[in-house]
């Protein structure tokens, strides 16, 4: 039997598993999507002159603007929700069967990441949605549709893997599930939910070399139809650079729990 | 009924709610945390807004911060719910059920421990407040603001308490911060009616909370306390606890039952 | 070639516990091993080492030809494990667990479908199969759990206190499922703190506390080793001096007890018959008469001079 063949089942099957297990905990679905969605509305009901203001950038309207920040704020909690099923599988014991089996160590993880991948994605395609009901630009089209799916996925798995990381290393939930306010903490410092001229600080100096900044830049320039192949790449350095960190932190965080026991 | 018994029990309550608090510190760091990063936050990232002709003050932390005391309440109160929810599963709630305490006086217990413990957020907030740069209301906004921080809490705990009794379980939780949470910020909480968004602004008129918002906001913006911008905001505080107080007095007797 | 080999085989946690301090153990193909003892002797931390979820600290271990550190990929796919918290996803449903569990065995499709349907039904939770595991009974969770550990027919079954916490009933139906497995040549090394579940199931039983083997054998031989079994006789006045005149042919005359003469049968329990014709032919009254065998916690008491405390809560044996 071909080992590679029998991991890759696996992870699907793993990731199948993760984002069924989502669905039927409806008190997890509600923070990743409504309470985006809820915010999302209350600030462009709320903020929506801000268009107005000197500076701001060439928008049709404000929700094109803010939509992009719903979806990356939607993705990072969905990254979040990996981390605590993972967390609650350590407490109940599953993580157990999953290790006695004759499956690869990473195959665990990496398939809670591909589970947390299509959350992402399932996030993106809400508020895409919801732009379009609403009355977004989406200026790019179609590939740039795309494109902010694939930027939402990946954001999703880059945070996933933070929180796996912090499940593996405690193995409880409750601890992964503290992270919530970080999440509006980070978010709140980047270009997320204004433009980054328009920041107060001490936001506006940290959004200058947030990550976050430059992923939220990529999801919103497809939608209000500036993009640049500079602010591409940027995105996916990011991306790339929070991966590298989580991946880092993950592997460490799970040997020292494979070690211990 | 005996006066002196009930409110004896409304003081036992109170204070174990209190316990609760002194013995698990850690449990009320949400309830601080969670609106102490949305002051900070909103006011770093929006703070700009004040720019737009409509808004009474340059300082958009004064602005929003009575509404972040609000929403110390309601995640206050939503916590008294999450509290009663976790007594009922572990079975503790059972004990006071059968005991002759009037269902009143044991609802009261409840929900007073909770405005008292939304002092908690305020304390916070205001101190934060003030260190990055809040106006300072004057003695009577002050006391205004307090005063419907405080009302605010029992209503929430009212809220709370219903769901609680209802479903019996904390994994409701959700569904009692969220309900508080929509209840203040659709208000004119991001900013004066006149320049919220047609759809917000006919929700903003409807939501009782909004007197409430805006009558807290008047000492931070600078304006008198008058009795004309006062009172709708006291009307909209009875008439919210009469009537979530009024859902969760039903609750509390359909459970006995 | 046994299933499993276990030389000095040790666990120590940081803090310096020791829960696995030295444990030298051989089981042999087709038997059914048991590891007997209280909460903390080291029984978990030993079948952990020896599933390859812990790694040893000192001493080797083998199951099934391959050494649980340097091989454990083959290890695990020749065990089946069926742990104490019977780790199952309360969201999932039987069904969707045994077919996740054939997954990571390697089986795919038809097949696996197939082998994850039989073992439903071989474990009878045929009619629950599609409902959430969250609304399984105790001791359907136990069953299911055993189905899964099964799914790949392993050479070696990992049992860690099968009927922990479940009623009379369902703890006979694991017992009968175990020993039917073992029938069909299944190896089960077992940890329990019942003694009748090590009495009824176990080929050999290993008797472990503070992490170190204090006993090992046969039931009977651990028993026998203990003590023989003795009659309680309760007589009619008066016949006292006559009725052990005539027993003590059969063994030593104990101390007498509640009025009840005791007598030790030397040759065993198969003695009964002949010491109750002899009290017959004699001419005694025999009031009443009991039988009282040794137990594993009579063992117990003596190898660690403690009871073993799933004692009291397991049925009495069966004379």
């Amino acid at each position: 039997m071909n080992a590679l063949a029998v991991n890759a089942r696996v992870v699907a099957a793993l990731g199948a598993r993760s984002v069924k297990q989502t669905f039927r905990r409806p008190q997890l679905v509600a923070p990743i999507v409504i309470f985006p969605t809820l915010l999302l509305a209350v600030q462009t009901g709320g903020a929506g002159r801000a268009v107005d203001l000197p500076g701001f950038p060439e928008v049709d309207n404000f929700l094109s603007f803010m939509l992009a920040g719903a979806m990356l704020q939607s993705c990072l909690l969905a990254g979040n929700t990996g981390g605590i099923a993972l967390a609650v599988d350590l407490e109940i014991g599953f993580t157990d069967r999953l290790l006695a089996a004759p499956i690869s160590r990473f195959s665990i993880v990496l398939g809670r990441l591909v589970g947390t991948a299509a959350l992402g994605a399932l996030t993106a395609l809400w508020f895409i949605a919801i732009g379009l009901i609403f009355g977004a630009s989406f200026e790019l089209g179609v590939p740039g549709v795309l494109l902010m799916i694939v930027l939402t996925s990946l954001a999703a798995v880059a945070f996933g893997g933070l929180s796996a990381a912090i499940a593996l290393y405690t193995g409880q939930a409750s601890i992964v599930q503290g992270l919530f306010p970080l999440i509006f903490v980070i978010l709140f410092l980047s270009s997320a939910f204004f433009p980054i001229n328009l920041l107060l600080e001490p936001a506006a100096s940290v959004a200058e070399y947030n990550p976050l900044s430059f992923i939220v830049e990529g999801i919103r320039e497809p939608v209000i139809g500036s993009l640049s192949a500079e602010t591409v790449a940027e995105a996916f350095g990011a991306i790339a650079l929070l991966m590298a960190i989580s991946t880092g932190l993950s592997a460490i965080a799970l040997r020292r729990r494979l070690r211990v026991g | 009924m005996n006066l002196a018994a009930d409110l004896a029990t409304v003081r036992v309550l109170i204070r174990r709610a209190s316990n609760e608090l002194l013995r698990v510190p850690g449990a009320a760091i949400p309830g601080v945390l969670a609106p102490t990063i949305f002051f900070l936050g909103l006011s770093s990232v929006f703070g700009g807004l004040t720019e737009l002709t409509g808004f009474d003050t340059d300082s958009y932390q004064s602005f929003i911060l009575p509404v972040s005391l609000l929403q110390g309440a309601g995640f206050t109160g939503a916590a008294t719910g999450v509290n009663l929810a976790r007594d009922i599963e572990q079975g503790w709630f059972d004990r006071l059920l059968a005991s002759p305490a009037p269902r009143p006086a044991l609802l009261a217990g409840m929900v007073l421990s909770a405005s008292l413990r939304s002092l908690i957020p305020a304390v916070v907030l205001l101190a934060v407040g003030f260190a990055v740069g809040v106006d300072w209301p004057g003695f009577g906004g002050l006391v205004l603001a307090v005063f419907c921080v405080m009302a605010t809490g029992t209503i929430a705990a009212c809220w709370g308490v219903t769901l609680a009794l209802h479903y019996k379980t904390q994994s409701a939780a959700p569904l009692m911060q969220a309900g508080m949470f929509v209840l203040v910020l659709f208000t004119t909480a991001y900013a004066p009616i006149e320049l919220l968004q047609g759809w917000l602004a006919e929700i903003a008129r409807i939501n009782p909370l909004t007197q409430v918002v805006d009558a807290a906001r008047l000492g931070f913006t600078g304006q008198p306390i008058t009795w004309a911008d006062t009172w709708p905001a006291l009307a909209a505080l009875a008439g919210l606890l009469a009537v979530l107080s009024w859902f969760a007095l039903r609750e509390m007797r359909r459970t006995s039952l | 070639m046994p299933a499993i080999e276990v030389s000095a085989l040790e666990r120590e946690f940081p803090g310096g516990i020791r829960a696995v301090d030295g444990v030298d153990l051989e089981v042999a193909d087709g038997e059914i091993y048991a590891f007997l003892g209280p909460n903390g002797a080291g029984k978990t931390t030993t079948v952990r080492m020896l599933t390859t979820l812990l790694r040893p600290t000192g001493g080797h271990a083998r199951v099934a030809g391959h050494d649980v550190v340097d091989d454990a990929a083959d290890v695990r796919r020749a065990i089946g494990v069926a742990l104490q918290e019977a780790a199952l996803d309360p969201l999932m449903t039987g069904r969707e667990l045994i077919r996740l569990q054939a997954t990571l065995h390697g089986l795919i499709g038809g097949e696996a479908e197939r082998r994850g349907d039989a073992l439903i039904r071989r474990v009878g939770l045929e009619r629950a199969a599609d409902r959430r595991v969250g609304t399984y009974s105790g001791g359907m969770r136990r069953r299911l759990d055993l189905a899964s550990a099964l799914v790949h027919e392993p050479k070696v079954l990992f049992l860690d206190e099968p009927t922990t916490g479940l009623d009379p009933v369902s703890r006979k139906a694991i017992w009968e499922e175990v020993a039917a497995l073992n029938r069909e040549g299944t190896t089960v090394f077992l940890t329990t703190q019942y003694l009748e579940e090590a009495d009824q199931l176990a080929d050999r039983v290993g008797i472990i506390s503070g992490g170190k083997i204090v006993g090992e054998g046969t039931p009977a031989s651990l028993k026998a080793e203990v003590g023989k079994p003795h009659l309680e006789i309760g007589l009619a006045e008066g016949s006292a001096e006559l009725a052990e005149g005539i027993c003590c042919d059969f063994g030593r005359i104990l101390p007498e007890k509640d009025g009840r003469l005791l007598v030790e049968l030397e040759h065993g329990a198969s003695d009964v018959a002949k010491v109750v014709r002899s009290l017959d032919e004699g001419g005694i009254l025999v009031e009443s008469l009991e039988l009282v065998e040794p137990t594993l916690d009579d063992v117990f008491v003596d190898k660690t001079g403690e009871h073993l405390e799933g004692a009291d809560t397991a049925e009495p044996a069966e004379a």
